[in-house]
């Protein structure tokens, strides 16, 4: 095998665990429960026994039940989950675990429990901000959410446990900080859609597989030949849930590269890491509030000096600003960033979607265009 | 801010309010007596709005159910962002302000009683505020405005953020965020706020509590149309925690009481649910021609809530949980709305953008048919009219009105 087909066939393994998601996880011989925004502790999940996976709204294309549910002018990324759900698609699971991570998710929640009994639903309360009041909060919240698994498995979810699952859950954060990282001059890794589905591999719950998965890839990146340098203009997409390659190979095929995603499948998944030496309840809950960067987070500043805080990082040209239609906060945030990068003098382009489009026309001409005025 | 230079400000912001005053007046039931209630309900709201704009007056932003108590603890004057939208539509210029809410690319999705404040805002007509306090209700969107409001005038912004479960962990993390909040004010104004200033406060609030349980009382068995519409305006304002609303609150009882029992013809009630228009809005006119209209929010049991004396910021928490619009506990306390006041028809109002009234509407819809009582859901704008015309929906709500004839 070459190089570029032992690299191919690395990154393949990973994405492969996504792809076949429902298949592994239906054969998985462990209670599986569902989450919606990557602010639930999987590390609690998985203390317990459970395999955590998330809901990506990807099957579930049709919309009219649950428009009729919630509303026309909803989110799409909850309008699919819910139709993945009313389609039967997580039947396999014992439930689904909400965590109050913006308005409409919280109606999801209702939803489900009345719509789909057949799926237990939980709700997790989860602070807007990180104060020390909220972090206290949020630790009594996973301290309950604790004791229903404990009750639901008959299992002790014991200090031992937690921070077993808390390293195997930083190794996934490590290996994907490794491989994710890069800089101006050098020749990505991965392709824009590719570290779309590595991210949406870790997301599976399938934890140990996909560490020994993306440790795999690594290794055969590290040996292999560098390709040669090459000096792109570098993108960045932050906003809401996305989940487009369309967009992506738009931005790639005007000759530019997708460096760093500011999105739930992109850094905000993996960033930092939990404390290993601290009360691990705590730990979880210090983490989780404070890695809080979305739009849900009140105070805009942070998430702003965190946009800024990657641009630096991952010396990023511009930006695209991406709200899904109906996505309130990041609606309201959009003007506010705008501004605060602007006086940054960094380029920034909105752009509003849905979760499963298809008519790409308009948009990627907006992106060519916006580009072109930049890089040449 | 140096105060001097907020009155200047001020000033100007009152000047800038007056320009904006649109040349389309609302037609107005003109020749329709006010209750007493409402007619000291409007002159208080108008000291106040001019009181806002005056140097050395306090202002608080604040979102609609804000625990307006804290802010009168404060001596301030609570300006209420979504309840001042729906107001200023009636006499200001809104085409002006949403253009320049579109030209600063805030979407059109979003919903106008937020779209509003914030054009406002940068039309700087609104009075420069000393604080902003937010909480999480109704809506995330409004306390997005109260955020981006503060970082605008560059005032605090102090934010409670409400649970959605009832238990002893959220009301003490609720109660832990209000006293933070007041030390906060307390250290940024430079004053203390003793625990008299709340306990009068608190008293005010029960006091206007009182007459106002003892009004919705009455409207249970009596044919009081103008009298829900006051407490929803009463519900609106949120003034509890002031001498003048627990006397609005007692004149309003007391006419209620004259009221009672002399409307004899019992006409079908239809509970409105949902944002409430202004009251001469034209579908407002066209219903009450046939129907008495109970409001919906004005009966919610977070309303009805007398606070706890001894402690008051508990129950303050409490109440701040239930007025969210959580499905279960809406469902269970819709329900008992519509068998105390007898109610033979919901409508639904959804208006534009806002994803929690449509989120909860099947729900209610399910109490409706369960009920089998007869529902009708429209889609409509009360501050952006370029969002909606009584046209297209006139007709659906004559069907809705023969139905329940
Ligand atoms: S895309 Fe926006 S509205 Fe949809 S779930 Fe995410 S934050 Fe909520
Ligand atoms: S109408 Fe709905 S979206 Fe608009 S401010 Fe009120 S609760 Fe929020």
């Amino acid at each position: 095998m070459n190089q570029e087909d032992a690299v191919n066939r690395a990154i393949e393994d990973v994405v492969d665990l996504h792809r076949n998601r429902f298949t592994l996880l239906k054969e998985a011989k462990k209670p599986k429960i569902g989450w919606v925004t990557i602010y639930t502790p999987e590390e609690i999940l998985l203390a317990a026994g459970v395999i955590p996976f998330r809901l990506t709204g990807e099957v579930g294309l049709n919309s009219t039940e649950p428009s009729a549910i919630l509303g026309n002018n909803y989110c799409s990324y909850v309008l699919s989950c819910l139709g993945e759900g009313l389609a039967g698609v997580y039947d396999f699971a014992d439930g689904i675990i909400f965590a109050d991570a913006c308005d409409m998710r919280k109606r999801l929640w209702e939803a489900w429990a009345r719509e789909i009994p057949s799926n237990k639903s939980y709700f997790l309360e989860f602070p807007n901000d990180a104060s020390d009041i909220s972090k206290e909060y949020f630790a009594s919240q996973l301290r309950k959410l604790i004791k229903i698994l404990e009750r639901e498995y008959e299992c002790e979810i014991t200090g031992e446990a937690l921070r077993q699952s808390i390293k195997v859950c930083n190794e996934s954060r490590t290996l994907m900080q490794r491989l994710f990282k890069n800089k101006k001059g050098e020749r990505l890794a991965l392709s824009g859609p590719e570290s779309i589905q590595v991210v949406k591999a870790a997301s599976t719950g399938m934890k140990e597989s996909f560490n020994t998965k993306i440790s795999a890839l690594i290794d055969v990146l590290e040996t292999a030949e560098q390709p040669p340098a090459r000096d792109r203009h570098r993108v960045m997409i932050c906003g809401s849930y996305f989940d487009h390659s369309e967009i992506i190979e738009t931005i790639e095929g005007a000759g530019a590269d997708f460096v760093c995603g500011d999105i739930s499948n992109g850094v905000k998944y993996f960033e930092g890491n939990i404390d290993l030496n601290s009360d691990p309840v705590t730990a979880i809950a210090d983490y989780y509030l404070e890695k809080n960067t979305s739009a849900y987070r009140l105070d805009t500043d942070v998430r702003v000096e965190h946009l800024l805080d990657l641009v630096e990082e991952y010396q990023v040209d511009s930006v695209i600003y991406y709200a899904l239609k109906f996505c309130d906060t990041n609606l309201h945030d959009f003007p506010y960033v705008k501004e605060k990068l602007k006086e940054e003098k960094i380029p920034v382009l909105f752009i509003e979607g849905e979760r499963n489009t298809t008519n790409f026309g308009g948009t990627k001409t907006r992106i060519q265009t916006f580009l072109e005025a930049r890089m040449f | 801010m140096l105060q001097e230079t907020i009155g200047q400000e001020r000033q100007i912001q009152y000047q800038n309010l007056l320009n904006l005053v649109g040349d389309q007046r609302q037609d107005t039931d003109e020749d329709k007596p006010l209750l007493k209630a409402s007619q000291m309900r409007s002159i208080i709201n108008s000291h106040r709005m001019m009181q806002a704009y005056r140097e050395g007056s306090r202002v608080a932003y604040v979102s609609e159910q804000f625990p307006s108590e804290i802010a009168f603890a404060f001596d301030m004057i609570p300006w209420n962002l979504e309840s001042m939208a729906i107001m200023l539509a009636q006499s200001v210029d809104v085409d002006r302000v949403f253009k320049l809410t579109q030209e600063h690319q805030l979407s059109r999705d979003i919903c106008s009683f937020l779209r509003g404040p914030y054009g406002m805002m940068m039309e700087n007509c609104y009075p420069t505020p000393d604080f902003v306090l937010t909480n999480t209700q109704p809506c995330e969107g409004l306390s997005k405005v109260g955020l981006i409001s503060g970082k605008g005038y560059k005032a605090p912004v102090l934010a409670l953020h409400a649970p959605n479960s009832i238990d002893e962990d959220s009301l003490s993390y609720l109660v832990k965020q209000m006293e933070h909040m007041m030390s906060r004010m307390e250290e940024d104004l430079g004053i203390e706020v003793g625990p008299d200033s709340l306990k009068s406060v608190v008293e005010y609030s029960n006091q206007a509590r009182e007459y106002y349980n003892k009004t919705v009382q009455l409207l249970r068995s009596n044919s009081l149309p103008d009298v829900s519409r006051e407490l929803q305006e009463i519900f609106g304002m949120n003034y509890f925690g002031v001498k003048e609303n627990a006397r609005i609150c007692k004149v309003l009882y007391e006419e209620a009481m004259q009221l009672a029992g002399k409307e004899t013809s019992k006409r079908k009630r239809v509970l409105w649910i949902g944002q409430v228009p202004e009251e001469s809005h034209e579908i407002l006119q066209h219903m009450r021609e046939v129907v008495d209209i109970v409001y919906w929010a004005p009966l919610w049991d977070a309303n009805m809530m007398m606070l706890d004396e001894k402690d008051p910021l508990k129950s303050i928490a409490e109440r701040a949980i239930l007025y969210h619009w959580d499905a279960e506990r809406t469902k269970v306390e819709t329900s008992q709305i519509c068998e105390d006041h007898e109610i033979d028809g919901f409508l639904i109002a959804n208006v534009w953008g806002c994803r929690n009234v449509m989120g909860i509407s099947q729900v209610l819809r399910d109490i409706a048919n369960s009920k089998k009582l007869k529902h009708l859901t429209i889609s409509i704008d009360l501050v952006d009219r370029n969002n909606y015309a009584f046209n297209q929906v006139k007709n659906r709500v004559d069907a809705f009105l023969e139905l329940l004839q």
